[in-house]
């Protein structure tokens, strides 16, 4: 099975995007559902098609790819439409760009249930890589209660998704009551409505040639009143492999970190006015009873990048925290690796400071982000000690954590409106 | 003969003090002149720049420009400026402009009141601007430095160096040791010498360095070596295996 582009490419004339455009223009006013896949190899595009097919069996599917199919005829119920997925500054994260794209598709084709796909797409080339399950349940959340977006819950081991457990779950909880355990959606299920919405909102970013930047759904949905929910999927993200060196990990957590605190700015007065959407969290019950974890290489290695933080950072730091966060980092940096344990509440307060400074421009920006890894590394050090690699007592201690930032949310509410009261 | 004697040195007094008095009658119209072009000048600034100002703040420049930077991006303008609003950027350069124009029409002025002898202009005007010069050095040279080292800092903690500090400062160091040089060679301070020194200084530290790791050191960076050969690679914190003792080893994902 072989596949040929969709896309208008001067150097590779394709017949086939003009007889799959006219397919989806004659049944437009039947195909409720789009789904715009990311940018596959023609090889894996069919088994993408395929897994669409089992979860609509008996429904015609819009279907937006990059390639087109050479026998479009093995799909009777899928309809192909010429499409070009964004790549976001993260890779297999969506971008702006596709949302955008998206929206104008529904609104092209009168869509009223859109799904976008990411992921790395490598991951997806595979057969069976792609969850009719989750495709179907996404939909079915969509229609049956009445949600305009509806994000996967990937099925993810304890040690997985450290940085969305430690800063995106937990801001995106506190500071738009949105209990979505994956914010930064890999796949989404979006309605016409939130659409709409975001045709407007990814304007001017199109405009400005910014189709690759991260957006944050939750949030824009949190902001305008749309209701948001995820659905559990057994399966595991489709995410690439793990950044091989240092400076990797550095870019990725930058941008990511970097998009975060900017849609926090972006929304602040939404947050600060947004009484009674969340209560502070009753502290969870006790976790189940299980040795803690002793240091590891590794974790003796984030905590070492810690203690020469703690040496080194001090003049960075001190522009950022106030004197109460510094002394609890120094205590912190005297422990011995087996009882190296970072409060939920001390974290979740280095986090809204660095989001302030972040707002202020305290200091260049990529400085502020660089500064704020070893914290990051020292807060994952203490919560592997605390897991040890058992489920529970990670679930429980990403409960606790976002607990903390729920708690201290009128910490930032008070530094954001008076930010020189903690710093005399 | 004393009553002669004193009367000579009261010519003498007289004479000196009618020299210094017709100088400074010639020096006070330019410095006279300098003052009020700088005054003049800097009003002007300070009434150019409340308009501008006025101006930003109705056509709301700060929230356009906020408005066509990028989410996420750093927004250079917007970091730059002083209370980070790009409209107090604009004011102050405004004025800033102004006075150094009032400056330089001063130094004119001054030059033109005081043409009897024009040695002390011809020679002060290039020279402000050679002053003007070395100092814009210095000032970019200290903010490259600071920016500098504090990415070499942020750099060296997050790749686990000990000495990141120490790095940093000598990155510091080296970069407002450079823009110094620079500066006094743009004065024409030195001459030759700033160059000389300049270079024996950096040639001297590389030669130390050398010395030092290759005879002082040498045990230590054999032990060094041979140390980083043999020991398994340190896992660094950002995606390692986390436990060793199963087939399939669960792996530490950041992202």
């Amino acid at each position: 099975m072989s596949s040929t582009p969709l896309t208008a490419d001067a150097a590779q004339p394709s017949p086939l995007p003009e007889s799959g455009s006219t397919l989806a223009s004659a049944r437009k006013s039947t195909a409720e559902v789009l789904i715009c896949l990311p940018a596959l190899t023609p090889d894996a595009l069919p088994y993408a098609l395929q897994s669409i097919a089992a979860a609509f069996p008996n429904e015609s599917v819009l279907v937006a790819s990059s390639h087109a199919l050479e026998n479009p005829s093995e799909f009777p119920t899928l309809d192909l439409i010429p499409y070009t997925s964004a790549r976001s500054d993260v890779g297999w994260i969506l971008a702006a760009g596709d949302y955008s794209a998206a929206a104008q598709l529904a609104l092209e084709h009168n869509a009223r249930a859109i799904i976008l796909l990411g992921g790395d797409t490598a991951a997806l080339s595979h057969p069976n890589a792609l969850d009719p399950n989750l495709l179907r349940s996404l939909i079915d959340c969509l229609r049956t209660k009445n949600v305009d977006l509806v994000l996967p819950r990937f099925s993810i081991g304890p040690n997985d998704a450290l940085v969305n457990s430690a800063l995106l779950y937990p801001l995106s909880r506190a500071l738009f009551g949105a209990d979505i355990r994956f914010p930064l959606p890999i796949d989404a299920a979006i309605s016409a409505r939130l659409a709409r919405r975001l045709v407007s909102t990814t304007q001017r970013l199109m405009a400005l040639n910014q189709g690759s930047s991260l957006l944050w759904p939750v949030a824009e949905s949190a902001a305008a009143g749309f209701s948001v929910r995820d659905v559990t999927c057994q399966a595991a993200p489709p995410t690439p492999p793990p950044p091989a060196t240092q400076a990797d990990f550095n870019a990725l957590f930058t941008s990511i970190a970097g998009s975060l605190f900017n849609d926090i700015e972006t929304k602040s007065s939404f947050w600060q006015r947004a009484r009674g959407m969340y209560a502070p969290s009753i502290q969870p019950s006790s976790p189940p009873p299980i040795a803690e974890l002793a240091a590891s290489p590794e974790i003796h290695s984030m905590i070492e990048t810690f203690r020469i933080a703690q040496d080194n950072l001090q003049e960075i730091w001190s522009l950022v925290l106030p004197p109460q966060s510094r002394l609890a980092l120094k205590k912190l940096s005297v422990l011995s690796p087996d009882a190296f344990t970072m409060e939920p509440d001390l974290w979740a307060r280095i986090v809204y400071d660095f989001a302030l400074a972040y707002h202020l421009r305290t200091l260049n920006r990529s400085h502020l982000l660089g500064a704020m890894t070893p914290l990051y590394f020292a807060w994952v050090a203490s919560y592997l000690r605390f897991v040890a690699d058992d489920p529970a007592r990670a679930t429980h201690a990403i409960e606790l954590t976002a607990a903390a930032f729920e708690n201290e949310k009128s910490y930032i509410v008070s530094r954001w409106r008076w930010p020189d009261r903690f710093n005399p | 003969m004393g009553h002669q004697m004193a009367q000579q040195i009261s010519a003498a007094l007289r004479q000196s003090i009618h020299r210094i008095v017709l100088v400074l009658a010639s020096f006070l119209p330019g410095i006279l002149a300098f003052l009020l072009a700088v005054i003049v000048f800097a009003l002007i600034g300070w009434g150019l720049s409340a308009l501008v100002r006025r101006l930003l703040i109705a056509v709301r420049f700060d929230e356009r420009l906020a408005a066509r930077e990028a989410p996420g991006s750093t927004g250079i303008i917007t970091e730059w400026s002083p209370s980070n609003s790009p409209t107090v950027l604009a004011q102050r350069t405004t004025f800033w402009l102004l006075l150094l124009a009032g400056i330089a029409v001063g130094i004119s002025a001054f030059d033109a009141s005081y043409a009897e002898d024009s040695r002390y202009s011809i020679f002060l005007l290039p020279y402000v601007a050679h002053i003007a010069g070395a100092i814009l050095i210095l000032l970019v040279g200290t903010l490259v430095a600071r920016f500098l080292a504090r990415s070499v800092l942020i750099g060296a903690v997050n790749a686990q160096l000990q000495y990141a500090r120490f790095l940093s400062l000598g990155i510091k160091w080296l970069v407002l040791v450079l823009s110094a040089a620079m500066a006094l060679d743009h004065l024409q301070i030195g001459g030759t010498v700033v160059a000389l020194a300049f270079g024996i200084l950096f040639g001297g530290i590389v030669l130390t360095l050398s010395l030092a790791i290759g005879l002082g050191s040498r045990d230590l960076v054999s032990r060094s070596i041979e140390k980083t050969m043999d020991k398994t690679p340190t896992p660094r914190p950002t995606e390692v295996p986390l436990r060793t003792d199963t087939e399939t080893p669960p792996r530490l994902r950041h992202f």
